[in-house]
């Protein structure tokens, strides 16, 4: 029951791409309420819309509650949660339109009052604004994907200058570890004097393989009788096997009636 | 187990041998037996036949398929025990009936109108004066396989035959069918009984082969005739003739009175009738060959079992080989001591096999008979020899030369079959049916038959007018085949062919009336190309001073030509136009000039318009070889070690192959064109990228971060394009992920892989172990760079090899795209391939058409979900490692659906087959089956237009999207629409980098599958098509409740219930808002 009392917060009210719109979707908010709130989503002003339709843009949702009040950011992602995640990395990850959510952060807590308690939202495309969909967007991402060399090479410099001085960094640190503590404990690192073993799966079966290996150089195959007797038991057994195995095989073969010839 | 006896005693032997060991092995047997492992004791049965399954048969699979198959076909006991009491009964009845004292004249009405039921046979029979008097028979014997226990439980057919008393023929009854009207006359006498009698529900007149010889089909009353139809065919007592008087250079057939000349006989040369004579002498020799068959075979278990396997065998390939044919052929073998019943039935049937591969009956015949040795003789009057037990029958009389070279042909496809051990050589050999559709390269047919009979009829020579007498088709068959043979000669494997003329009609009914609604005789020739003869365009014939030369002008006609060859030999040949397919030259020619028919059907190359044409791919091929050198020749911190191509063009299977543009587009960026977004917007022309692999030598100083590594990366892709462009002046532009680059007007998409990153990719730390995980990102990468460059050239080894390769892939990923089918490519081509390297039961196709149908006869047949595919290229593979692979699919879940794997896979096999749902796979298979339904009837109904295949339909779907065509690339490119001229070759006046892989309709769609994956499955030809097709998931229609995590696109039903449901309206309101500027028109089907 707990999930149903959560969900009848939600306030819903329908979502216009513009104003001919027919059937919009129904976007569902609430006020955003979590136990440790971030700098980004303050407290009290921010508002939590979750089912927001995949060509969405910030401004068209400012444009949207805008009757409540000033929107100071918009925060767009595709799923829930409280922490941001940023890496950095080289290539952009290309957005893809899907169902987000949103933190809509107003400039004042009255406004986030007046939001809850609006009966009709704006259309998205309103106030001079127009979200880019459809042939003219991709025309603009196909353009925005073509780069100047100049401007790629920057792009690689830079990176690459930021990544070396990590990496530097690290090593330092590294370095740092090798180091006896207070206590005399000395960290045994990748890029140290110690020589060790790189912890990777394939190092560890290698180890575990030579330890069989060495094993069955211990053992004498064909020493007892016993010895002798289960090996021709084993020719048996595979052949048997096999046999089992065809026979299954044929039983497969069988079940999709593919011994009816005609 | 025939041995098992003494097999028992040397086991208990064994045992005895070791005093302890009776006594351990009990112990241990009590124990096992409880386990019930595989370490139980075995026995002397076991033993024997595990040892008997290595030496007798192929395999352990082998002989269970044949154990399991035999058990499929044999005639159930039920069906035996009420046929036995039936026949019993029918058996009574006929022997009442009496003699008749009256004398008939035939060639009046008196004898039909007492019968109250029609003579079957023609007219022309039934005009000569001849006096009939009904003998009573002695008995009714069961013949045939049914008799020798060889029946094969579907479609059985008991034979019965009724020996006619010699004095019903008269002396001079041999001449001029008065034997097949009195036969005829006989047998209508008994069909009048028959008629009476009430354990009967159906009878009618047939016949077999030749519509001189009649029979009775009888249909038993009650639950019999579902499994049983009789057969009731006379036969006559050796003793009503000498059977010297059908030797084959005796006439027993007057042209006089064949054609209705007043000529006297007296006049003439008696003409040899050798195939008239032999259809009165099959009656005579019958009872001694039956009998001869019984002995033989009857008591032979083995035996049998080859017979009914060879049956199988005869009949998936529709070869007109009678079953008695066969049993003769291994009575032969049995007499000759090549087979007999010790051997099993695997041995019989692979000797059998052996023999008819190495055989030369055309030139060499076989005898049954010990003393005769007059072959020669019979050589000169038959095209195959074969003569029963008497000497003086020729059991190949009817035996044509096409089917003949066909099953020699088929013997050693099988022997090769058998000795392939890689694949369960039991199911192409005896389970897969063989269509004429899948065999032939070339089927040409007579639309209508009826004129083309009467012109080959009116040109024939008197002799075998004589010889075939009334038995028309047989001889225009013939003739035909003989013209064919000659006028093709070596540009084909094998001509067959196809005649169908069964027939059945009631017995009160005249034959000639009864043809007249519904009856069709077909006659068409199927054709097995030569592959070396292929693109040969003359055909060179003797040297001109030489006596053939004459025969050869002759022959040729006009068409024939002096001609003066590189090798300095001057002979007469005939050339041919290198456009169309030589053979259907040949073909329409010979048929015009010898007989002046101008309409053959021709079915082959009906698919043309679609098959694009091959140059456009080589000239692609031989400028990535130019920058291939010149990437050779760059000064890099490393250098290049290999560049290879993945594009589907460098291996000719791109169904729209790139063409070179030159494009003036004022608006740029670097070397690249922008796509105007001001104005007007026009769709630019799409521009396919040709993408190759470049690999470095080896280095260890990439980074081991993915980030980093990517960007060191894109740094080599800047270089290189930088190089390109200071050194070559060529147009680059570098991108992060790859690098474009203008040679020759074609653009070229080259992408550095390297190991490194897919090991990367897999990288994820467990308990601070480093372990390597598949992901879907790096399955991809793998696919991309290590597993596509070997497959492409692979691929471009196949299309080297068989010409038909590559149009057949084109073909198939267009049909499998028009049908909005969504198949990765190479899964497309990696289908295509398996029928060109393991062709078994057939042989590789020679042509596209066929090259189709045997994909989709693939894809129609094939166990999908059960059993993987395996596309071995090289015979690289082991037979372990196949039923490796087979037990790790089988391990795998989810299981996938399409599993194909290639000797490239490596570490992921069937990574090429991903992605293929069980939905896309049953629809595909569905429509296969539907496709060669069309193409079988199109076939059947001699129409060429069988474009139809490729053109989907849209029912069914929920929603409709219609896209403006001015805005779908390779809208050109559709079924139905004109093809565009490829634009001039004009390399070097083409500077930018024109606007590549723009396709707003991709872009469209992957948009849509992002945002709506969950909802609903988008369909769409990436060949032209302006419709997306939409079908929702079924679960949209499902109520459901409102929570964060899975709110998307939901409106309220009920807020109170919680109970909400999809938005679907809105969603199709989003269609329109994503796809703007592009969508016409959105269709929702509400049904």
């Amino acid at each position: 029951m707990k999930s149903t009392k959560k969900t009848h917060d939600f306030k819903a009210l329908e979502l216009k791409f513009d104003k001919d719109s027919v059937s919009p979707h129904v976007i569902y908010f609430k006020e955003h309420t979590v136990r440790e709130h971030t700098a980004d989503k303050p407290s009290g002003r921010t508002l939590f819309i979750i089912n927001v339709p995949p060509y969405a843009d910030e401004k068209g949702l400012t444009n949207a509650f805008r009757e409540a009040g000033k929107v100071v950011s918009v925060i767009l992602t595709s799923k829930p949660n409280s922490t941001e995640t940023k890496t950095d990395t080289f290539l952009d990850e290309p957005t893809k339109p899907t169902f987000k959510v949103c933190y809509l952060v107003f400039s004042k807590v009255a406004d986030l009052d007046k939001a809850l308690k609006l009966t009709e939202l704006q259309p998205m495309n309103s106030n001079e604004h127009q979200i880019k969909v459809g042939i003219s967007k991709w025309i603009e991402e196909y353009n925005n994907s073509i780069e100047h060399p100049k401007a790629l090479k920057s792009k690689i410099e830079s990176f690459m200058q930021d990544y070396d001085k990590k990496m530097a960094a690290q090593q330092e640190q590294e370095k740092e570890l090798e180091k006896a503590d207070d206590e005399g404990w000395v960290t045994v690192t990748k890029g140290g004097k110690i020589q060790s073993f790189a912890r990777t799966e394939k190092v560890k079966n290698k180890i575990m393989e030579k330890e069989e290996k060495n094993k069955k150089r211990k053992e004498l195959k064909n020493f007892y009788t016993f010895q002798i007797r289960e090996s021709k038991m084993k020719h048996i057994v595979s052949l048997r096997q096999k046999f089992e195995e065809d026979k299954k095989k044929i039983a497969q073969i069988k079940q999709s009636r593919r011994f009816k010839p005609f | 187990m025939r041995n098992s006896v003494s097999e028992d005693d040397t086991e208990s032997n064994i045992l005895n041998e070791n005093g302890k060991r009776p006594k351990d092995s009990d112990g241990q047997v009590k124990k096992r037996i409880k386990t019930k492992s595989l370490y139980r004791q075995p026995t002397a049965n076991e033993l024997n036949r595990l040892q008997e399954t290595e030496q007798l048969f192929n395999s352990n699979l082998f002989r269970l398929q044949v154990e399991e198959v035999l058990e499929e076909v044999k005639v159930k006991e039920k069906t035996i025990k009420r046929f036995t009491e039936w026949f019993n009964n029918l058996k009574t009845y006929l022997l009442s009936i009496t003699n008749d004292e009256t004398e008939y004249d035939l060639s009046e009405k008196s004898f039909v109108n007492k019968l109250k039921i029609q003579l079957p046979v023609c007219r022309q029979i039934q005009k000569t004066k001849v006096m009939f008097k009904f003998h009573k028979f002695h008995d009714v014997d069961v013949v045939g396989s049914y008799a020798l226990g060889c029946g094969i439980k579907s479609k059985l057919i008991v034979d019965l035959q009724i020996t006619v008393p010699a004095e019903t023929y008269a002396k001079n009854d041999s001449i001029n069918y008065k034997y097949h009207l009195k036969r005829a006359a006989y047998l209508a006498y008994i069909a009048s009984y028959l008629s009476k009698y009430e354990h009967i529900d159906e009878i009618n007149y047939s016949y077999l082969n030749s519509e001189t010889k009649p029979i009775i089909i009888i249909k038993p009353s009650g639950k019999l005739a579902k499994a049983v139809t009789v057969n009731l065919d006379l036969v006559c007592e050796a003793e009503a003739y000498k059977l010297h008087r059908f030797a084959p250079d005796r006439n027993n057939l007057r042209e006089s009175w064949l054609l209705g000349t007043d000529k006297k006989d007296t006049n003439e040369t008696l003409t040899p009738t050798p195939y008239y004579n032999s259809s009165v002498l099959r009656d005579l020799t019958a009872n001694v060959n039956q009998e001869f068959l019984k002995q033989i075979i009857l008591n032979s278990e083995n035996l049998k079992q080859a017979i009914v396997l060879l049956k199988i065998w005869v009949r998936q390939r529709k070869l007109k080989v009678s079953g008695y044919i066969i049993s003769m052929l291994v009575a032969y073998f049995v007499q000759n001591k090549r087979v007999n019943n010790i051997m099993s039935s695997y041995q019989i049937v692979r000797n059998i096999w052996i023999a008819l591969k190495s055989s030369e009956w055309d030139v060499k015949g076989i005898t049954l008979c010990k003393e005769n040795s007059s072959l020669d003789e019979y050589h000169n009057h038959f095209p195959l020899v074969f003569l029963d037990k008497t000497g003086c029958y020729n059991i190949f009389w009817e035996l044509c030369k096409g089917t003949y070279y066909a099953l020699r042909r088929e013997s050693c496809l099988a022997i090769e079959i058998l000795d392939d051990v890689k694949i369960n050589s039991f199911i192409p050999l005896f389970m897969k049916p063989i269509t004429p559709l899948i065999q032939f390269d070339h089927i040409i047919g007579f639309k209508d038959l009826k004129a083309v009979q009467d012109a080959v009829i009116s040109r024939a020579v008197s002799t075998s007018k004589a010889n075939y007498g009334l038995d028309l088709l047989t001889m225009v068959t013939n003739i035909l085949y003989d013209l064919l043979m000659k006028g093709l000669g070596q540009r084909v494997d094998l001509v067959l062919q196809l005649v169908d003329h069964e027939f059945s009609w009631p017995i009160n009914n005249v034959m000639e009336n009864a043809k007249k609604n519904g009856y069709k005789e077909l006659l068409s020739f199927g054709l097995i190309l030569n592959p070396e003869m292929l693109s040969s365009t003359v055909d060179r014939g003797p040297s001109a001073d030489l006596p053939e030369a004459e025969q050869f002008r002759d022959f040729w006609g006009e068409k024939s030509e002096l001609r003066r060859f590189q090798d300095g030999s001057i002979t007469e040949a005939c050339v041919w136009d290198g456009q169309g397919t030589v053979p259907k030259q040949i073909v329409d020619y010979l048929m015009k000039v010898k007989y002046g028919v101008c309409s053959v059907f021709h079915w082959s190359r009906l698919l043309s318009p679609l098959v694009p044409s091959s140059s456009s791919s080589s000239s692609v091929r031989s400028s990535a070889d130019v920058l291939r050198t010149r990437l050779a020749d760059l000064e890099l911190p490393l250098d290049i070690s290999s560049v290879q191509g993945v594009s589907p063009v460098f291996s000719s299977t791109e169904p729209a192959p790139p063409l070179r543009h030159s494009e003036h587009n004022p608006r740029r960026r670097g070397d690249a064109s922008l796509i105007k977004d001001q104005g007007e917007f026009r769709l630019p022309p799409y521009v396919r990228a040709n993408t190759l692999i470049i690999e470095l030598i080896h280095s260890g100083k990439w980074p081991g971060e993915l980030q980093a590594f990517r960007c060191l990366k894109a740094a080599f892709h800047l270089q290189i394009a930088e190089k390109l462009k200071s050194q070559f002046n060529l147009a680059t532009l570098a991108r992060p992920e790859y690098l474009d680059v203008l040679q020759d007007g074609l653009v070229f998409r080259l992408k550095i892989a390297h190991t490194k990153e897919i090991t990367l990719l897999r990288r994820e730390l467990v308990k601070g172990v480093v372990t390597l995980r598949e992901t879907d990102e790096s399955l991809q990468l793998y696919c991309d760079t290590v597993i596509m460059p070997k497959l492409r050239g692979a691929l471009h080894g196949l299309d080297r090899r068989y010409s038909a390769f590559a149009p057949t892939a084109c073909l198939f990923k267009r049909w499998l795209s028009s049908h909005l089918l969504h198949v990765p490519g190479a899964a497309a081509e990696l289908l295509v391939a398996y029928i060109f390297l393991q062709p078994a039961p057939l042989v590789a196709p020679r042509d596209y058409d066929t090259g189709l149908y045997r994909v989709l006869t693939l894809l129609a047949q094939h166990d999908w979900g059960k059993d993987p595919l395996v596309v071995d290229f090289n015979g690289d593979m082991t037979r372990e490692e196949m039923s490796e692979l087979e037990t790790k699919y089988r391990e795998i879940s989810p299981r996938p659906h399409v599993f194909i794997v290639t000797p490239f896979d490596g570490e992921c096999p069937g990574a090429c087959s991903g992605g293929i749902g069980p939905e896309v796979t049953s629809r595909a298979v569905t429509l296969a089956r539907a496709a060669l339904g069309h193409a079988e009837e199109a076939l059947h109904m001699m129409k060429d237009d069988i474009l139809g295949l490729f053109i989907p339909s849209l029912v069914g779907y929920d929603v409709i999207i219609h896209l403006f065509p001015s805005l779908v690339p390779l809208y050109s490119h559709r079924v139905g629409a004109n093809r565009l001229q490829p634009v001039n070759d004009d390399p070097g006046s083409a500077e930018l980098i024109p606007v590549v892989e723009f396709n707003p309709v991709e872009l469209y769609l992957e948009e849509l599958r992002s945002a709506y994956d969950e909802f609903a499955v988008f369909f769409n030809d990436p060949y032209g098509g302006d419709v997306i097709a939409v079908l929702w998931r079924p679960s949209v229609e499902e109520e459901r409740q409102l929570e964060v995590l899975n709110a998307n696109a939901l409106k309220p039903v009920s807020v109170k219930e919680n109970s909400y449901k999809v938005n679907l309206d809105a969603i199709v309101e989003d269609f329109k808002i994503l796809g703007k500027g592009l969508v016409k028109e959105i269709v929702v089907n509400n049904n």
